[in-house]
């Protein structure tokens, strides 16, 4: 690409708006548009310094992404910034229904707060599901996700299908792109509901947290094994997916894996279960300290830096396994590549600015109670009421995207308001969570400095910025962005 | 009654006007509502921060590191309150379905 003429320069300047970050004899450099480059310290002092002539090997490829005043591609900048910001014109895409409080697992980390089996008033009626994707269908986004959550969903199996069938029909109706999904223990699948879910082309999720013992200590079922049933719907869905008929598309099945104090040291029997299990990627996600975990998080907690390690040594062992041609993809680390080499927005709502919290997403809770997402929702089980943004049977749609708990996470989520992220060089890819700052440091706003969670992100893209330095490993994770 | 008040040990602290502003005092004074009572006077040059009923644990040191936290976040909004502004505004109006439409 041509460079662009130079702006005429009154004055020696300085580069236009950068971020940094030293990393030993080098530094990272980062701008709004996504881009990034690896700088020499002595070359960084020239940027800084506004001599970087045009003739420093490095001066075209910076021009190119915007780290040069006076060759600034304003059109093409704004572009590439609107692309990645898209979801700031499109309202909350993902809409979260929680069926039933009731669950027949009783995991140690369960953010769900879930209630038991036996629990009276904890269901979601068909009535109220309907209303609920009646609410949905009111977002102004094109393309619209209903995720079927719970307790576990199954239990309450009327009100799953009431709503997807009610969801399909209106879809075709309103012409949006309307994407169904289900997060479920499979404990209580059978082929019929199977069946229906396909037929409806509802796409499948589950937890599993590695080999048996381990998920099954983890997620504890009084009802039978945990972990065999897992693996062998998982097993089902896959051999539906891999021989599909035409008249309805069938998702591959995914699973999450949540990382207990007792995952930790077991990355390779955990990813050799991901893989055994025939699944092509591991979302590998920490605890928060919220629901039941809160209570137990001496037991089953850990801090950022045992959490690094563990997500360090995974990544590296999956690229081994992708360098032996296994087929294999971290999930939130596909996200944040995506965010990196690609300038996409994947639709991670943790990680954006401002974060999800009802401009992105929407909890409704079993009663119909809305929340600003999952996690304020289970906030609100435990008595506090901070994250509620409506009802979904009496508050109007603006009503609930105009609140008082919707504007407060928007404003203490916009990085442009935090002190430390809003010159953090992984700014341009990050966001932070006013549920997790709430429930862990008192304010919506918390402080990065001492935030775990942030301490847990600067590591992750630490990592993965090391990685995309070595030629080897970039073009293994460029292959699991590529589209 | 009649008899003496039991004393209550209170833990004083003096913060530098030229560091903290009183509204970032007693922003950090909500946060830690649920740790200590803190009682925000103005001295000459300064504040005096005052801490009663506090829970076991609670250090006046975390409670400045929060007065800072939000001192910051202060003078971060006088500089970016505009790109902030214009980014949250863009966001709850679009999710609102209300973006385009005049006002």
């Amino acid at each position: 690409m041509a460079l662009k003429k130079a702006a005429k320069r009154t004055e020696p300047s300085g580069p236009p708006q950068l971020l940094w970050r030293r990393d030993g004899a080098e530094c990272l450099v980062t701008n709004d548009f996504g881009h990034y480059a690896w700088l020499k310290r002595k070359d960084f002092d020239l940027l800084l310094a506004g001599r970087l002539g045009e003739k420093h090997p490095a001066y075209a490829a910076l021009a190119d992404k915007g780290f040069i005043r006076d060759r600034l591609d304003f059109d093409g900048l704004a572009a590439k910034w609107r692309s990645k910001n898209a979801y700031l014109n499109s309202g909350p895409g993902l809409h979260i229904l929680v069926l039933t409080l009731r669950c027949n697992h009783k995991c140690l980390y369960c953010q769900s707060s879930a209630a038991g089996v036996g629990s009276k008033d904890t269901d979601m009626s068909a009535a109220t599901a309907k209303k609920c994707v009646d609410f949905a269908f009111q977002s102004p986004n094109p393309g619209i996700t209903i995720e079927f959550q719970g307790g576990e969903p199954l239990l309450n199996w009327e009100a799953l299908k009431a709503a997807v069938l009610h969801a399909r029909a209106k879809a075709k109706k309103a012409g949006k792109d309307l994407r169904l999904a289900l997060v479920s223990n499979f404990s209580l699948m059978t082929e019929e509901k199977a069946q229906f879910l396909m037929e409806n082309e509802v796409s499948i999720c589950t937890s599993l947290d590695g080999p048996a013992d381990l998920h099954n200590r983890n997620r504890v079922f009084c009802g039978g094994n945990s972990h065999a049933a897992t693996v062998k719907w998982l097993k089902f869905f896959q051999a539906r997916h891999a021989r599909q008929v035409p008249e309805y598309r069938v998702f591959k099945p995914s699973a999450l894996l949540t990382v207990s104090r007792y995952s930790l040291g077991r990355h390779k029997e955990i990813i050799d279960e991901y893989v055994k299990a025939g699944l092509e990627d591991i979302f590998i996600r920490p605890l928060a300290p919220i629901g039941y975990a809160k209570n137990l998080w001496g037991q089953i907690g850990y801090d950022a830096k045992a959490f690094g390690k563990f997500y360090l040594e995974s990544l590296d062992y999956i690229l081994k396994l992708n360098r032996a041609g296994v087929t294999l993809r971290e999930k939130m680390a596909s996200m944040m590549l995506d965010k990196i080499i690609n300038s996409r927005d994947p639709g991670y709502l943790d990680a954006r600015c401002p974060c999800g919290a009802a401009i992105g997403q929407i909890a409704y809770n079993y009663n119909g109670d809305l929340y600003t997402c999952d996690e304020g929702r289970m906030v609100g089980w435990e008595g506090d009421d901070a994250f509620k943004i409506g009802n979904v049977r009496k508050d109007p749609y603006r009503k609930v995207m105009t609140s008082g708990a919707a504007r407060a996470c928007v404003l203490s989520s916009n990085l442009e308001s935090q002190p430390d992220c809003a010159r953090c060089a992984y700014k341009p890819y990050c966001g932070v969570c006013p549920v997790y700052n709430y429930e862990t440091q008192g304010s919506l706003w918390g402080d990065m400095a001492v935030n775990d969670r942030c301490g847990l992100f600067k590591g992750t893209f630490g990592a993965l910025f090391a990685m995309l330095k070595k030629p080897a490993n970039e073009a293994i994770l460029k292959k699991w962005v590529a589209k | 009654m009649g008899g003496k008040m039991k004393k209550i040990p209170v833990t004083s602290v003096t913060a530098d006007a030229a560091v903290y502003s009183a509204e970032a005092l007693r922003l950090a004074a909500f946060v830690f509502s649920d740790k200590a009572e803190a009682v925000i006077k103005p001295v000459k040059g300064g504040f005096q921060v005052s801490f009663r009923n506090e829970v076991p644990g609670f250090h006046p040191g975390d409670y400045f590191n929060e007065a800072l936290n939000q001192q910051c976040r202060l003078d971060l909004a006088k500089k970016n309150s505009k790109a902030a502004g214009m980014i949250a505004t863009k966001a709850l109006l679009s999710a609102a379905g209300e973006a385009g439409k005049k006002a």
